[in-house]
């Protein structure tokens, strides 16, 4: 075969194979424009035929989707705060330096990376019950979710700094800056990419949270979109249209935020997830 | 005072100070949340005990109660079979679509970069997607198995006890798939072509060069993402929630979703404690050998 | 008299490390003076202490008699051009210029004259608004300099800056270096692992190994009176030959462990029978006829030709290198004679490398 074929062929190849792995994606679309009647159709409709924008507008006015996505920012937006405030700083010193205190500190933090929140969300939600944080739930699952985000971030930040060349801060210090000021001026914007890739992350993290919402918010006015989405989930459920337009109009802008960000989000992932 | 100050200013006590607030942040949210959960799981905690700091004590009582429960056993071997099963066939599809796309082609890069698109979706998403997906008698899975000739009669995947697990699980592959995907790809593209050259002309052929240098180079890179595979399955939570819940009748409860349904469904933080302390210690386990075997060099 | 850069008794450990030994060195106003040592001799911690980037264990470090242990860099007013240059990549070249000025809190305006006034001194004039990275590694290398001499310091330190230039540039570079020094009238600490360098460039050169001064003085007196073995080593290229040898019944001549014994006249005067190191300088081995009187004859192993002079390395060990004008008509195989001017012979003490000259001075 020539060079020129088996690059087509294997770009055939790849499309399909990209396609089948889509078509999940494809079908929750697809569904979300269906009419109740042909989503139940046999065989499935593989195409959709006049779009049923009507399920976008039901779970608008019945679903209160606008009220679930809401606080879904809230979540993601005080999570994604608190974890940047607390995490940039930590992250910094860890690219920073290198010695035993430091290698502790990795290893705590990597440590805690690990531990499953549904496993933690036990002692957390006794505990915050006894001093009474439940009072006030979103602010209480931002609080808890932010320990699980942090680890994450500072590791993908760590790699963000380690970047920055150590002698540019040095000729700011005798340039004469404060280690303060050399962070604010030189360090802080060399870094800032790898940053705000770390911080869109987890506001995406923040922005698909469960275990926490659904274990702390009881209160429905309070709840973020992935919890909206579980109460669809009645046992024989049929409104499968609304379903897939309440989870279309959830992803759809964290896949677009995909796609515009696609090489930055998966350099900032690599580089924190291997050496 | 102005020691400090200046030092905060000039000096080691600016970076003490960032890594202090951090580090207390995590020690109060997560740290202290450890400890206690070591200690509400030797106290009754229910609807009535809590909202104060401190509970009945019970001693070993949730533990034995954990460890004479009938559902134990199963939950412990649906752990394994979910755990392995997700992170053998990640592995497996992950290894394979890396390998295919790092062949030098038109838009591989960009093509491998669509099946990341799934990876950066809510776990409850994916999971509700599934749940229609593998329906018993409008799932689109069903039928075109059903075409294929594959099965003769609708499976219904998540209400039926023999496959309620699988319905998890498939899921559970097509979530992780692109993750391993993507880590694979970096670690082979680290390997120096010059390798596969002097191979070449060494005489190797491809299946050779798989096994003699692709493989032997992998190895740091495949010991972490397995490891990795295994501590992010053990934190799927989200399809369970969003496909099976559980059911029917335990037969697709893992582990940490059994600690959650006893906390959060039956209100018995204690014996949810119980699961807790003890799948913590199995996590941390796993992320130690993982941490120690890559000598604290590879970040997670 | 006050110094404008003064160590005392410095002392650098990082944990259990000694990176600096005892350091002193007391640098006048308008000096250029040169570290030089291998790799790994504390040459740049050194620097970096002076600049404040890293905290001396004890001692006291002065700069301009003013005490400035506790001080941090930004409060030291030096200037410092780094390996990599270290320019700022979010910056233009004018930012990066003036951002010592700024931090001052110089007015505007007075920074844009000043950038106009330093580009002109480094040739810059035209490329104030591009950024680093749009520049060549020549003119990178000029940035740094400008942003250091913009700020008008107490002393200017560098750090190796001319190592990641290529070689006709680096020659070019050094002539300009020094000139500017001298223009500006500046006090320069310049670290660097290149003896040529340290000699062409400084009134003054420090050789440094394993955190200890073995040796300060004019490029000249380093070249002539070398203290010890190392020093006499490290300076000058191709290096020294080393030679065993006994001093001989009279002390004024050596006996050399070379094949027949040969005789070498010295000025050292020195304990007869005592073992020493007999060090001869390639150029200072004057090529003669095999037959002559006081000629050492030696094989010829092999011949390096640059054109302008020729290398000729000797049979046996140790094997010796010597130096010769022009395009050299001896090949490998031939016999040499070679004579050497008796006060070019240095003697060291084969234990502590002492020289036995300076002992007898």
């Amino acid at each position: 075969m020539s060079g020129a074929v088996t690059n087509r062929v294997l770009l055939a190849v790849a499309l399909a194979l990209a396609a089948v792995y889509l078509f999940p994606l494809y079908w929750m679309y697809v569904t979300s424009l269906k009419t109740q009647s042909s989503i139940f159709a046999v065989p499935p409709e593989f195409l959709p035929g006049a779009p049923q924008w009507d399920n976008y507008a039901t779970i608008w006015e019945v679903a209160n989707i606008l009220r679930y996505i809401g606080n879904s920012l809230v979540i993601a937006s005080g999570v994604t705060l608190i974890t940047a405030l607390v995490g940039s700083g930590c992250a910094y010193v860890l690219a920073r330096y290198r010695n035993g205190w430091i290698d502790a500190a990795l290893f705590a933090v990597l440590m805690l990376q690990v531990l499953p929140p549904s496993l933690m969300v036990t002692p957390i939600f006794v505990g915050f019950a006894s001093v009474g944080l439940l009072e006030y739930p979103r602010f209480a699952t931002i609080l808890a979710f932010s320990a699980k985000t942090m680890p994450f971030f500072v590791i993908l930040c760590r790699a963000a700094f380690m970047t920055v060349p150590r002698e540019l801060e040095e000729a700011a210090l005798v340039d004469g800056n404060s280690r303060i000021g050399a962070f604010f001026m030189i360090v802080l914007p060399l870094a800032r990419n790898g940053l705000l890739i770390s911080a869109l992350l987890v506001f995406m993290n923040g922005f698909g949270e469960y275990v926490y919402s659904a274990s702390i918010i009881a209160d429905n006015r309070l709840q973020p979109a992935s919890i909206g989405m579980t109460n669809f989930l009645q046992p024989n459920v049929v409104n499968w249209n609304a379903i897939m337009a309440f989870a279309a109009t959830y992803v759809t802008p964290i896949l677009a935020a995909f796609v515009l960000l696609q090489r930055q989000i998966v350099n900032g992932l690599t580089a924190g997830a291997l050496k | 005072m102005t020691r400090i100050l200046r030092s905060l200013r000039d000096g080691i006590g600016f970076d003490v100070l960032l890594v202090i607030i951090a580090l207390s942040y995590l020690l109060v949210f997560a740290g202290l949340p450890l400890i206690y959960n070591v200690i509400i799981s030797f106290q009754t905690v229910d609807v009535f005990s809590l909202g104060t700091l401190w509970h009945p004590n019970a001693g070993f009582d949730n533990y034995r109660a954990i460890f004479d429960d009938p559902l134990a056993g199963r939950v412990l071997w649906q752990t394994i079979v979910f755990t392995l099963g997700s992170v053998a066939l990640q592995f497996t599809f992950g290894f394979a679509l890396a390998l295919f796309f790092h062949q030098n082609f038109t838009g591989a890069t960009w093509i491998r970069g669509l099946f990341l698109a799934a990876w950066v979706m809510p776990g409850l998403v994916v999971g509700v997607l599934w749940n229609w997906l593998l329906s018993g008698d409008f799932g689109v899975i069903n039928h075109l198995l059903e075409s294929l000739g594959l099965i003769e009669d609708p499976v219904f995947w998540r209400s039926n006890v023999e496959t309620s697990l699988y319905a998890v699980l498939i899921a559970n592959i097509w979530y992780g798939t692109p993750f391993n995907m993507i880590l694979l790809a970096v670690g082979l593209a680290a390997i120096p072509g010059d390798l596969y050259e002097a191979a070449e002309l060494d005489g190797a052929n491809a299946f050779q060069r798989f096994w003699t240098i692709t493989l032997p180079m992998m190895r740091a890179t495949i010991g972490a993402v397995l490891a990795l595979g295994i501590i992010f399955t053990l934190q799927q939570f989200d399809l369970f929630a969003a496909i099976t819940q559980g059911g029917p009748a335990g037969s697709s409860t893992v582990a940490q979703y059994w600690s959650w349904q006893l906390s959060f469904r039956e209100f018995d933080f204690g014996r949810g404690a119980v699961i807790s302390v003890l799948m913590i210690i199995v996590v941390l386990f796993v992320s130690l050998i993982y941490v120690r075997s890559t000598k604290a060099e590879t970040q997670l | 008299m006050t110094y404008q850069i003064e160590l005392d008794r410095v002392e650098k450990h990082y944990g259990r490390f000694h990176a600096l030994k005892e350091i002193s060195l007391a640098i006048p106003k308008g000096q250029f003076v040169a570290l030089v040592g291998p790799s790994g001799c504390g040459k740049s911690t050194l620097l970096r202490s002076i600049a404040g980037l890293e905290r001396i264990t004890s001692g006291t470090l002065r700069i301009a008699g003013e005490p400035v242990d506790d001080l941090p860099p930004r409060k030291r007013d030096l200037a410092m051009v780094f390996q990599s240059y270290a320019l700022y990549p979010h910056m233009s070249v004018r930012d990066n210029l003036t951002y010592a000025l700024r931090l001052k809190g110089v007015s505007r305006a007075e920074r844009a004259r000043r950038a106009e006034e330093v580009a002109a001194v480094i040739g810059l004039e035209t490329l104030l608004d591009r950024r680093p990275r749009e520049l060549s590694g020549g003119q990178r290398q000029r940035v740094a300099m400008g942003r250091a001499i913009i700020r008008q310091p107490r002393a200017f330190l560098f750090d190796e800056p001319l190592s990641n230039l290529d070689a006709a540039l680096r020659v070019r570079m050094r002539k300009e270096v020094r000139a500017l020094h001298d223009r500006i009238g500046a006090t320069s600490v310049y670290v660097t692992h290149d003896q040529i360098e340290a000699m062409t460039m400084a009134d003054h050169v420090v050789v440094l190994q394993a955190g200890r001064i073995e040796q300060q003085g004019t490029p000249v007196a380093l070249y002539d009176r070398p203290a010890n073995r190392f020093v006499a080593g490290f300076i000058g290229s191709p290096a020294m030959n080393f030679i065993p040898g006994v001093i001989a019944g009279d002390g004024r001549a050596v006996r050399l462990a070379l094949p027949g014994n040969p005789m070498l006249e010295t000025t050292i005067a020195g304990t007869p029978g005592l073992q020493v190191e007999v060090g001869i300088r390639p150029e200072h081995m004057v090529l003669g006829s095999p037959d002559a009187p006081d000629a050492l004859p030696l094989v010829v192993n092999a011949v390096e030709t640059t054109g302008a002079a020729s290398y000729l390395f000797t049979e046996g060990e140790p094997e010796l290198i010597v130096t010769t004008e022009g395009t050299a008509t001896i090949r490998a195989g031939d016999t040499i004679g070679v004579s050497v001017d008796p006060a070019r012979v240095h003697l060291f003490e084969p234990e502590t490398g002492a020289s036995l000259r300076s002992a007898s001075l």
